[in-house]
């Protein structure tokens, strides 16, 4: 499959205190972003466990982002301050699992950031695109895995 | 620093107990968590021996792990902290298992003394239990080799233990146990916090020698170890990095979760991966094997480890006890080791080395991983 004919399938998890609102403003605004994502609204990105992700990459999505309040943000403090650990050892780890990495990408959206909010859905798109298929995963299955 | 040096009687183990028999004989504890062989000689159980003659039966350093010691001590103080002076004996990797699960608030620490030892390793389950009697003699040999004025690493130890490198690690214990170097002929019992000062000053036990030929001892364990350490990763890496090499590598799995049963870090009352969640309706079964050609029954096998990976690698003290118990011969531990020791140096953590350095997940900085930041 050529990069241009590829439509990437990409999980969204987004804090409903920013990065939710964003979104909604970027709709409002009648923003154009591509249509690849689909959205999971989350109280904080700290209610992020790295397993939901694992999950998503498992069931055939080819891409995770997660949004959350910028630094000092965070309706609970530090949700999105542990979340940013958090996905500093999940990257180590998809690298051991021979994932690449990109596939699972991390940003900052306040909610009025509705513009940013329709770039980083850009970004990360042809970020996700560029990489291709979970082929890996798909080919796994195949060959017998759940 | 000096420590205090006791004469082998016999051998080390029954001169490490009548030094446990004579604490409990002066008060000084109440009771001591220890393995105690069981009737049939074939295996250890833990015990909290409060009489002692009790502990006749009892191995300070057993040949085996059966039961990982800290869950053995999270068993006791489930309910709260314990109201006695109670002696809690483990292997370094034990002791830092209970260092994590106290950071965890699964174990309360309060009253309890922990003494750790030099700890050559343990016999893989799955040797011994071929013949006991035999192991014995076994691990004798283990014990010689790591005492011996030129420590020699002992091929029947198990794979964990033939990598670990804080066999000897003891920042957040009472009392050490040392008996590196010294060829087997004494004990060196080093205090590691005023309590236990104490209770060399009950026992009349005087600080009169110093750590040199004990820490040579260990220097060259150490080095043995590190180098093994570096050369199992190594050649692990090639094997198991990467998807497909992981589902190779997992791929004779029997999904039967009993490395994570066994895993001390692993407390959780009731795992993701055995609860109603992962049980969905036929029909999505049906669907995932439509979208992906087929699925491998029991469902979620892969994702079990991995998410096992991801939530407790920060905390894995690398004792080997999921390895040692799968019935499949899994290399889990030693790739365990692989993953937790690149997400402990994120953040120049080492589980259960110090009950002061928090959890890398209870803090944060402002300024950190920006990294994993997308632009
Ligand atoms: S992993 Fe280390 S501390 Fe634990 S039993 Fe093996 S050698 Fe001893
Ligand atoms: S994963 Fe294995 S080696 Fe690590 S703490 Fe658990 S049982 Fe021990
Ligand atoms: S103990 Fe071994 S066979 Fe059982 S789930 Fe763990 S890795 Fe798989
Ligand atoms: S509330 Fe938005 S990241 Fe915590």
């Amino acid at each position: 499959m050529k990069t241009k004919d590829f439509e990437p399938k990409i999980m969204t998890f987004l804090c409903n205190w920013c990065s939710y609102a964003g979104a909604d403003l970027a709709g409002v605004s009648r923003l154009q972003y591509p249509t690849n994502t689909r959205v999971i609204r989350v109280p904080c990105s700290g209610r992020i466990d790295p397993l939901f992700i694992l999950k998503c990459l498992q069931d055939g999505y080819d891409g995770v982002l997660i949004s959350g309040c910028h630094p000092g943000d965070c309706h609970y403090i530090s949700g999105n301050y542990v979340a940013r650990r958090r996905f500093a050892i999940l990257k180590t780890a998809l690298e051991f699992m021979g994932i690449e990495p990109g596939r699972v990408q991390f940003s900052w959206v306040s909610a009025g950031e509705g513009e940013k909010f329709s770039q980083v859905i850009s970004k990360v798109t042809e970020a996700v695109k560029v990489l291709g298929p979970m082929r890996k995963l798909v080919k796994a299955a195949n060959s017998l895995v759940g | 620093m000096k420590v205090a040096k006791i004469k082998v009687k016999d051998n080390i183990e029954k001169t490490v107990l009548s030094f446990l028999r004579e604490t409990i004989d002066k008060k000084l504890f109440d009771a001591i968590l220890i393995p105690m062989m069981v009737p049939a000689g074939d295996s250890y159980a833990w015990v909290l021996a409060q009489d002692k003659s009790l502990l006749d039966g009892a191995y300070y350093l057993p040949p085996i792990m059966s039961v990982q010691g800290a869950k053995a001590l999270s068993s006791v103080t489930k309910g709260g902290k314990v109201n006695k002076r109670v002696a809690a004996i483990m292997r370094p990797c034990e002791i830092r298992a209970a260092i994590e699960l106290s950071k965890l608030n699964q174990i309360e620490l309060e009253n309890i003394f922990l003494i750790s030892m030099d700890c050559p390793g343990a016999l893989p389950l799955k040797d011994w239990l071929k013949d006991p009697k035999r192991g014995v003699d076994v691990f004798k040999k283990v014990i010689q080799h790591f005492v011996d004025e030129e420590p020699k690493p002992d091929k029947s130890v198990r794979p964990a233990c033939a990598i670990c490198h804080r066999f000897s690690d003891s920042d957040a214990v009472d009392l050490h146990i040392g008996i590196l170097g010294t060829e087997g002929e004494d004990i060196l019992f080093i205090p590691h916090s005023t309590q236990a000062e104490a209770i060399f000053a009950e026992l009349g036990l005087s600080l009169n020698e110093n750590l040199s030929r004990w820490q040579k001892g260990v220097d060259e364990v150490l080095k043995q170890r590190k180098k093994k350490r570096a050369q199992v990763q190594e050649e692990l890496k090639s094997t198991v990095v990467g998807f497909d090499k992981l589902l190779d590598t997992f791929s004779n799995c029997i999904n039967c979760h009993i490395c994570q049963s066994v895993c001390p870090i692993c407390y959780c009352r009731q795992c993701y991966f055995d609860s109603d969640k992962v049980k969905h309706p036929p029909d999505d079964y049906l669907m995932r094997a439509e979208s992906k050609g087929n699925i491998s029954l029991l469902p979620d096998k892969i994702l079990f480890h991995l998410g096992r990976m991801s939530h407790m690698a920060l905390s894995c003290v690398g004792c080997g006890a999921c390895e040692d118990a799968c019935p499949m011969s899994i290399k889990v531990a030693q790739i365990f080791s692989l993953i937790a020791d690149r997400s402990q140096g994120l953040f120049n953590y080492i589980a259960g080395k110090s009950i002061e350095e928090p959890l890398p997940m209870r803090v944060y900085e402002d300024d950190e991983f920006h990294e994993v930041e997308s632009p």
